[in-house]
């Protein structure tokens, strides 16, 4: 009797082995708490039948700039026409090529930065934005 | 946060997740098949995300690497950038020779965007160097003017940008800044026609409702850009109010935009309001400093040509002859020995798409792929390629396309300092798996 009972624990447990093996080749039901960002829908706007075309307001996404002196420079001067991202969004450039945008934005563009704040973002693009230092 | 606070975090975590993951297995004993189900602490089928950024070498991804988000009357696509608005139309999309208007890349130079267009005060105003300037309503489109269609592709000028070795700065861009649309609207030369062009005209200046916080006299006021009177595509263009038979989304420049077939973007004037004629060449800065391109084969250059100076450019015009390979899109595995459907679209701002080629062996044999509907000189042609990997390994698909005027398009590099004109062959990674 006992004997049987063992023999028949043995059986179930195998069969768990061989049922494990098989959906382990399938991998069935993998799930994983990552990578959860969710985009929301849109709620239809409610539309008059007047003349004015109208979209939503453009959403405005966070772009994280990294610590350091010259941060605070950096978002008030060159946010004052763009959002942070398009210095986020660029590869890692040389700090001659930063220089270079700084002064196209002040002689091409005509931002008003003062001399000093435009050494302090240079600084600040060249400690955590070129090949060398630019970490994320 | 310093990387070492990155650093401390991620350990932290770890440990937490440890902690938890302990108390679960000690409590409710997990059974040894539980792992096989891919329930680990390891989470071993997690997606990987793409990095933030890419680069100082060439981005190796097919789009640019931002996070994928919702904007008015769009669909999900990639930020490039919020303020102005910079969105990529994400590769799934163009496995079909139209774009939908909702997927189409966005792009603006300026962050005052319209948000709001009032027909009632709206008009297109034809004035500069006229007999008698015009203000159309856009009722006035609709009902003065014999319709036209056209499709044609429409890409950035910095599309692929973020290929460039040494990289440049501006929108990086996957292959996604391009979009192919039925255009409908009038003719730009019926409406010059109804101003009458005085003599001594030489060139159209385009404005639209985009501003930005600049000085006045700047291009950081307004963006505007000109076309010769000379030029022969001034014959083709159109001002469109309907994109693939519907209304352009405000993004993408309700309530007419000017088409400029086999064009680049630059040129594609959204929200046009304004279109001046002019009795002297445009030298704002889009025209004079902003969109040019090394007057050489290509439009290529190198850096050291550059410093050295003496590098005559000219305005960026015709879109070099492009091809892609859309679907599948490498990204699972194929069984060797089993055909698979390689999809794709090619064009050229040059003329028609009269070839498009396969080659699995590293350029060195190529083979002709099937092509799609014609729908015009100037519109995306899709094609097709039954292709089979014959053993398990890892293949690379390039692809290349031919236009009418017998462009081919070459394994050759570009490079020029505003990354545009990117034409290189693409190819594509496969891995096949075994069938046994």
């Amino acid at each position: 009797m006992k004997i049987h009972k063992l023999r028949i624990t043995a059986g179930i447990a195998v069969a768990a082995l061989l049922i494990g093996a098989a959906l382990a080749e399938q991998r069935l039901g993998s799930y994983t708490t990552q990578n959860t960002g969710k985009i929301v829908q849109a709620k239809p706007a409610a539309l008059a039948e007047d003349s004015e075309y109208e979209m939503a307001s453009l959403p405005s996404f966070d772009a994280e700039l990294a610590n350091g002196a010259g941060r605070a420079e950096t978002q008030i001067y060159c946010g004052t026409c763009h959002t942070p991202r398009y210095i986020t969004m660029q590869p890692p450039l040389p700090a001659a090529t930063w220089e270079a945008e700084i002064q196209k934005m002040v002689k091409a563009f005509g931002a008003q930065i003062p001399q000093a704040d435009a050494q302090k973002i240079a600084q600040y693009l060249h400690e955590h934005y070129t090949p060398e230092t630019r970490q994320r | 946060m310093s990387r070492k606070d990155s650093k401390q975090t991620a350990l932290i975590s770890r440990r937490s997740w440890c902690r938890a993951a302990g108390a679960v297995a000690g409590g409710l004993a997990i059974s040894p098949t539980i792992p096989s189900l891919g329930v680990n602490s390891q989470e071993p089928g997690a997606t990987a995300t793409l990095p933030t950024f890419t680069g100082p070498s060439a981005n190796s991804y097919w789009s640019a690497v931002g996070p994928i988000v919702s904007e008015p009357q769009k669909a999900p696509l990639i930020l490039l950038t919020d303020r102005p608005v910079q969105l990529e139309t994400p590769r799934n999309y163009f496995a079909t020779a139209f774009t939908p208007n909702e997927a189409f890349y966005v792009r603006w130079h300026l962050d005052r965007i319209p948000n709001a267009v009032d027909l009632r005060t709206w008009r297109l105003h034809v004035e500069g160097n006229v007999a008698s300037p015009q203000a159309f309503s856009f009722g006035d489109l609709l009902r003065k003017f014999k319709a036209e269609t056209v499709a044609a592709v429409n890409q950035c000028s910095g599309n692929s940008r973020s290929r460039l070795q040494p990289r440049v700065p501006g929108g990086q861009w996957g292959n996604g800044a391009m979009g192919n649309a039925r255009w409908t609207g009038v003719k730009l030369r019926d409406i010059l026609s109804a101003a009458g062009m005085k003599s001594g005209s030489v060139q159209v200046q385009l404005q639209g409702l985009e501003q930005g916080e600049g000085p006045e006299g700047l291009g950081s006021k307004y963006f505007l850009k000109s076309l010769d009177l000379e030029n022969s595509v001034m014959d083709e263009c159109i001002v469109a109010y309907a994109m693939n038979g519907e209304p352009l989304p405000l993004l993408n420049g309700f309530p007419v935009r000017l088409i400029v077939p086999g064009y680049f973007a630059t040129y594609w004037m959204k929200c046009l309001t304004w279109i001046r004629v002019l009795d002297k060449p445009d030298e704002n800065f889009w025209m004079k400093t902003g969109y040019r391109v090394p007057d050489t084969p290509r439009g290529t250059t190198r850096p050291e040509a550059m410093k050295a100076g003496g590098v005559k450019t000219v305005p960026i015009g015709r879109m070099p002859v492009r091809s892609f390979l859309v679907t599948p899109d490498g990204s699972a595995k194929i069984p060797a020995g089993m055909s698979v459907n390689l999809r794709g679209i090619a064009f050229s701002g040059y003329g028609r798409v009269t070839k498009v080629e396969i080659s699995d062996d590293g350029l060195k044999t190529w083979k002709i792929a099937q092509l799609g509907e014609d729908f015009g000189a100037y519109s995306f042609r899709t094609w097709e390629f039954a292709w089979a990997p014959r053993t398990p390994g890892k293949y690379s698909v390039a692809v290349r396309a031919t236009d009418e005027k017998g462009n081919v398009q070459p394994d050759e590099t570009v490079w020029n300092p505003g990354g545009y004109l990117w034409n290189r062959i693409e190819r594509q990674e496969f891995v096949a798996g075994n069938a046994e």
